[in-house]
């Protein structure tokens, strides 16, 4: 039957050796509905024969091709009758990018993901994932929203003036916002559909290696993909249930009068500008001195200032130990320095877990880290051979972008016989802070780590629109070059747009170019970002301390001569 | 125990102490303030390192070296026999003597072996110190005026010493050489020395310079305020000389900081901004934001503002070349000699002065056409400085300026006509992107006239009639030309000294920026190349480098013409910025662009290109409401997968493409740009996400049927 099906498809089929490849890769391709890949040559009969015979000796055909042992590797057992070729747990950006492209690989595929909510929960999430319904999309909504009252205030040195202050209302904007979500929702949901792949709403638990448990319905698949990503994290301090996260923020029912935001990384920054910007008042609690961890020194004190200058108050090593909350309604944050109150909100920015809990993960022995991250390989590979992560669960760099990468390099690795490793080097990222950062590559410890000695050229101007504004805003900008090779290694920016000016940088950072490249370019006049191709001179040069390594050589080659 | 511990201790206290002094004398040395003492401790020091570091390697060994200029460093050339090797080592400048970072960068080892690197590394060492300080121990220098000279001005020696002699070539060079001459030897066999010394000498120059000036520029714009400041800091003594200051220029009125300061990008883009408010307040209302109906825009506050920033600017540009140590003279500059220039002042004197070089940046003016009531109109200069906001504005011409005024002025809820002869605004951009940005306008309420001209104008009570040359009426209150400019060469004598002037008024000069006549150069929108304010400053440097950076071999013409190639032809432009609207708040969104159209690569490729296109409702617009869509554009080689050409219409164009134009000015490949991850959310992670081929388009020459 199989065998007859195959021969009626091939009628309209198939060239190049390459893809007869394709078609043999998958054994069973041949026998569903791949005829995508089969495209007419004058060797058809051949391939036919061939095909039909391959159905009893399976793995002697595929001897014919070389590729085919790497899939065989791959973990599909001859033979077996799965009903999916992969499964996806969570339609989130990496889960969708990854069904996707396989589905249109010619992959049978299912996703799962729960039921749509603005707050995820573990029986709440929705299409779309962290990105669209909590993360990335709504943030920067509210950005635009907090980013107007910065520009009114602009606006006056222009000539612009206001019968009033204007106000802002928290409902009209959420209520269009979550319209938006509910529009992106379907785009996504609609994405899925088109490529062919199958959405089964409810929580995916795996049960072994190639079968899923949803809602009590098992599901056999060759390949299982965990792409849940990962949930806000609330550390458990008194009155910490008084606490709102990140997803709650996004959706509050009023805006807060006072908010207090405990944590220093992007999300904390991000949020402090968003509430800043409407009109809260708003204090942001770090362990740290600074905020934002892991970026580079100049651009976190630059940061620093310029947020406190808008207005955001900055505690730093303050560390918050309660939430207590009085008899008016309000919150107090209890810190190891004092206890500030008045707050109508505190929200906690503290870090996030991936969803790894009650997956079934243990059970079929995938491994996890501590933190409880998925351990894979750079394939995205994880303990057990039909099991893969991709995305925020695997806690690598935990950005959009990279999970739609991994997630397209997982379907290439798996069905389009082209196994691909995502590149995690040089990967851009942006902070939508006010003003918002943008950043490539190492930063100055890292690259004095790591390449010793470097130049680092800087520069902190006032934009144009601030000369005329008179608003105290200024525009840092870093170029780190490593003195050796002359490769342009690091390149940060805090300033408007930082995040739109460092996409391009990002390309030529990426591709390896020098500072003499940047250089050669002319620059955009009047463009703040003009500025990364004139920097002419060094702010420093580090260099490795005259090390006994020179002298040592020295040395040599006295004795050599 | 105590024994070993002296023994190990006092040499190198010792070592340290006197290094330490050494290195305090040299620079004192260098400040000039060096005492005797200290400067014999140099010598001392000097000479022990020669004897501590027998330069074996150098001389002794059979050795040559030599000093070859190569792409964009000095290449020294280390021949050991003892090794048979050649070593080769690159500095990043060329060796000034005198100069204080004569100093090595790159060390760079040709042969591979890490003996002959540390030596030749030393032996840098060695001639960098040798040249910093020795030379000016020599209090004249034996130049022999009656040398002959080769092609380039500079005179050549020759020396010989005999082998295992090293010291002498730094003996004898120092003979020759003093502070800021350019010099570069060759040591052709072994035991003789070819020196190239360059005799031009900017400063210094007493023995045969006679001139009051090394430099004089006219002209203080863009080009010319950094070919001076350049010019000065290689050590030349430049004049400058710039008409007053006015907003408005004219024959007479100018001012320094030039059209990009006073009357062009700055001005603009600050007025763009101001516009840029209208929209903004539109979108913030869907964002929640309640905004009184009553906003005022007080366009004379705005005005007033602006002209405050020019002036500051003006005032930063003049400390600018007062800290180079320019002199700048207020007046008109003509030329009067190949080596003379002559200064009206604002009294009417006249003062010549004599330089070895003239530039002349003297840039460009907006033009008139030349129809009946043509004096009714007003230029760009006047409308970034109008007294009231028009209400009806009819603007002639389909450049960047003309569409750059319609969407400020529209924005500002002024009733706009815009006329030009084509059937698209902006003639030579892309032709897709052409036809966005004309969409744009419309969208936003600017009448479009393709291929409609002005033929006349005539005062009426109404305000300025205006006639066009399909016979419609429209009347007015202000009417723009922005039809091209014209370079300002009118006044300058040029003729008179035999400077060839093109057709349209512009000087003609060769890769160099170097007209007809040796002495006198010229750059900037004079020289109509490519009119942009990067591009002059470009221009600025690369003439101060050429004639006052000392680059003592000429370059290799076949390079610079490719060069030359490439640096016009993958210029980032920016044309369009924000503009705004006030009552139905519209702001046309800015277009940049680098590299090829496509109907440019289609043309220039020999194989197929691809292009890949993107058109997409930017994230702010999903709340807004605001129906504008932004686009990009991707033009990609399908041979060699280099991309040709990018373009971008849409808000914060002219941002991301400035990182964009690094990629493509250094062949980057569509596949570097995919594997370039995205920045999320933002509107230029679309450049790299752009997977598939919107269309294929066979391009240059026609393909052999297979």
């Amino acid at each position: 039957m199989a065998a007859t099906r195959v021969m009626a498809s091939a009628g309209n089929a198939v060239s190049t050796p390459q893809s007869l490849n394709l078609c043999f890769k998958n054994g069973r391709l041949l026998t569903q509905k791949k005829r995508l890949f089969f495209v007419n040559n004058n060797s058809s009969k051949k391939l036919m024969l061939s095909v039909v015979h391959s159905f009893p000796c399976a793995h002697r055909s595929c001897r014919f091709t070389t590729t085919v042992r790497a899939e065989s590797t791959n973990g599909s057992e001859p033979s077996a009758n799965y009903d999916f070729d992969l499964f996806t747990i969570g339609a989130g950006s990496g889960g969708v990018r990854a069904s996707r492209f396989a589905a249109n690989f010619g992959a049978k595929v299912a996703v799962c993901e729960l039921p749509f909510a603005t707050v995820s929960s573990d029986s709440a999430g929705g299409v779309g994932g962290t990105c669209v319904l909590r993360g990335c999309v709504p943030k920067k909504l509210l950005v635009y929203a907090s980013k107007f009252s910065h520009e009114f205030e602009e606006s006056g040195g222009f000539g612009w003036s206001y019968d009033a202050e204007p106000k802002h209302d928290w409902s009209t904007l959420i209520a269009n916002k979550n319209a938006e979500l509910q529009r992106l929702v379907g785009i996504y949901k609609n994405i899925l559909k088109n490529s062919g792949a199958m959405l089964l709403e409810g929580r995916g638990k795996i049960v072994d290696p190639h079968t899923v448990d949803i809602n009590g319905k098992l599901y056999s698949a060759k390949n299982i993909l965990i792409a849940v990503g990962g949930r806000p994290f609330i550390p458990d301090i008194p009155g910490s249930e008084y606490a709102i996260d990140s997803d709650a923020a996004l959706d509050l029912p009023s805006k807060p009068k006072k908010i207090a935001i405990v944590g220093g990384g992007y999300i904390a920054v991000e949020f402090a500008g968003i509430f800043n910007g409407l009109k809260s008042g708003v204090h942001v609690f770090i362990r740290q001195k600074k905020l934002l961890r892991g970026f580079d020194e100049e651009v976190r004190d630059f940061l620093g200032e310029q947020m406190s200058l808008r207005g955001i108050n900055i505690h730093s090593e303050e560390t918050p130990q309660a939430i207590v909350k009085s008899s008016d309604g309000l919150l107090s944050l209890k810190t190891n320095k004092g206890t500030v109150d008045g707050f109508t909100h505190v929200m906690f920015a503290t870090g996030r877990k991936p969803n790894t809990k009650n997956l079934g993960l243990e059970a079929v022995g995938v491994n996890l880290s501590i933190n409880g991250a998925i351990e894979v390989d750079e394939f995205s590979r994880t303990s057990v051979p039909s099991i893969w992560a991709v995305g925020d669960v695997t806690d690598r760099i935990n950005l959009t972008p990279v999970a739609l990468m991994e997630g397209g390099a997982l379907a290439k690795t798996l069905f389009a016989n082209e196994p691909t490793k995502p590149d995690h080097s040089a990967v851009p990222c942006a902070v939508f802070s006010q003003p918002p950062i943008g950043q490539v590559g190492l930063t100055e410890d890292q690259a004095v780590k790591e390449y010793g000695d470097i130049d680092v050229y800087t520069s902190n101007f006032r934009p144009l629109k601030a000369t005329l504004s008179g608003l105290p805003d200024r525009v840092f900008m870093k170029l780190i070059v490593c003195a050796k090779t002359n490769k342009v290694i690091g390149l940060h920016m805090c300033g408007e747009e930082s995040a739109e000016i460092v996409q391009g940088f990002a390309i030529a950072v990426k591709a390896g170019l020098t500072k003499a490249d940047f250089d050669a370019t002319i620059g955009i006049h009047p463009t703040a970002a003009e500025e990364f191709v004139t920097m002419r001179t060094p702010t420093r040069k580090i260099r490795s301390a005259p090390s006994e390594g020179k002298s040592d050589s020295d040395a040599k080659a006295a004795a050599g001569v | 125990m105590y024994l070993s511990w002296t023994w190990v201790f006092w040499p190198w206290a010792a070592a340290i102490a006197i290094g330490a002094y050494d290195l305090y004398s040299l620079s004192r040395h260098l400040k000039g303030e060096a005492t005797l003492a200290e400067q014999l401790a140099i010598v001392t020091s000097t000479l022990t390192w020669l004897t501590l570091v027998p330069p074996a390697h150098f001389t002794g060994g059979g050795v040559c070296c030599g000093l070859r200029e190569a792409d964009r460093h000095l290449e020294v050339i280390v021949k050991s026999r003892p090794l048979s090797r050649s070593d080769r080592c690159s500095f990043d400048r060329f060796f000034s003597f005198g100069g204080r970072r004569a100093g090595s960068t790159r060390c760079i080892c040709g042969a591979g072996s890490p003996v002959a690197a540390v030596r030749s590394w030393r032996l840098l060492c060695l001639l960098d110190f040798l040249c910093s300080v020795l030379p000016s121990f020599v209090s004249s220098p034996p130049v022999d005026p009656s040398r002959p000279r080769d092609g380039s001005g500079r005179r050549l020696y020759s020396l010989s010493w005999r082998s295992g002699q090293a010291p002498s070539v730094a003996f004898a060079t120092r003979l020759l050489l003093r502070p800021m001459d350019q010099f570069s030897f060759l040591i052709k066999s072994e035991g003789s020395l070819l020196v190239h010394l360059q005799q031009d000498r900017t400063q210094a120059s007493e023995v045969e310079s006679h001139y009051d000036f090394d430099l004089f520029v006219i002209g203080a714009g863009s080009g010319g305020v950094r070919a001076s400041r350049f010019s000065a800091q290689n050590g030349a003594k430049v004049g400058i000389c710039e008409l007053p200051f006015h907003p408005i220029s004219s024959e007479v009125i100018g001012g320094v900081g030039g059209t990009c300061v006073i009357r062009g990008c700055v001005p603009k883009k600050i007025l763009v901004y101001g516009a840029s408010f209208g929209p903004e307040l539109e979108d913030a209302r869907n964002y929640g934001w309640d905004v009184n109906e009553r906003i005022d825009f007080n366009w004379k506050k705005l005005l007033q503002k602006k002209t405050k920033e020019i002036h500051r600017l003006n005032g930063i540009y003049k400390r600018l070349l007062s800290g180079a140590g320019v002199k700048l003279f207020e007046g008109e500059g003509r030329v009067i000699g190949p080596n003379e220039v002559e200064v009206i002042q604002l009294d009417g004197t006249k003062i010549s002065y004599s330089a070895k070089y003239i530039l002349i940046a003297t840039g460009s003016r907006a033009q008139r056409p030349p129809i009946p009531g043509q004096e009714l109109g007003i230029t760009s200069d006047e409308a970034l400085s109008l007294e009231e906001l028009p209400k009806h504005a009819v603007i002639l011409g389909g450049g960047y300026i003309a569409v750059e005024f319609a969407s400020i002025w529209r924005g500002m809820g002024a009733k706009v006509d815009l006329f030009y002869r084509k059937e698209l605004p902006l003639r030579g951009f892309d032709n897709e992107m052409r036809e966005v940005v004309a969409k744009n306008l419309e969208g936003r309420g600017v009448n479009l006239h393709p291929g409609t001209s002005l033929s006349e104008l005539a005062k009426t009570e109404g305000g300025i009639k205006v006639r066009t040359d399909h016979g419609e009426e429209i009347v007015a209150d202000v009417v723009l030309f922005a039809t091209g400019r014209a370079p300002n060469s009118k006044r300058l004598n040029l003729e008179a000294v035999g400077v060839e002037l093109d057709k349209a008024g512009a000087i003609k000069v060769n890769q160099y920026s170097q007209t007809n006549v040796p002495s006198i150069w010229a750059i900037g929108d004079v020289t109509n190349r490519m009119n942009l304010t990067p591009v002059a400053l470009m221009e600025g440097t690369y003439f101060a480098n050429t004639v006052f950076g000392g680059k003592p071999m000429t370059p290799d013409y076949s390079n610079i013409a490719c060069a030359v190639f490439w640096y016009y032809r993958l210029f980032p432009l920016e044309s369009l910025f924000h503009s705004l609207c006030g009552s139905k708040g519209c702001s046309i969104p800015p277009l940049s662009v680098v590299g090829l159209s496509e109907q440019e690569a289609v043309e220039k490729a020999n194989g197929d290109i691809l292009i890949f296109t993107s058109t997409f409702n930017p994230m702010k617009n999903t709340i807004s409401g605001r129906q504008e869509k932004t686009m990009m554009k991707l033009i990609v080689d399908a041979e060699t997968d280099k991309v040709l050409g990018a373009s971008m219409c849409g808000p914060d164009a002219a941002e991301i493409m400035q990182g964009i134009a690094i990629a493509l000015k250094c062949g980057a490949t569509k596949a570097q740009f995919d594997s370039t991850v995205g920045i999320h959310p933002s509107a230029a992670e679309e450049f790299v996400t752009m997977r598939s081929v919107t269309r294929r388009v066979s391009g240059g020459k026609p393909r052999t049927n297979l």
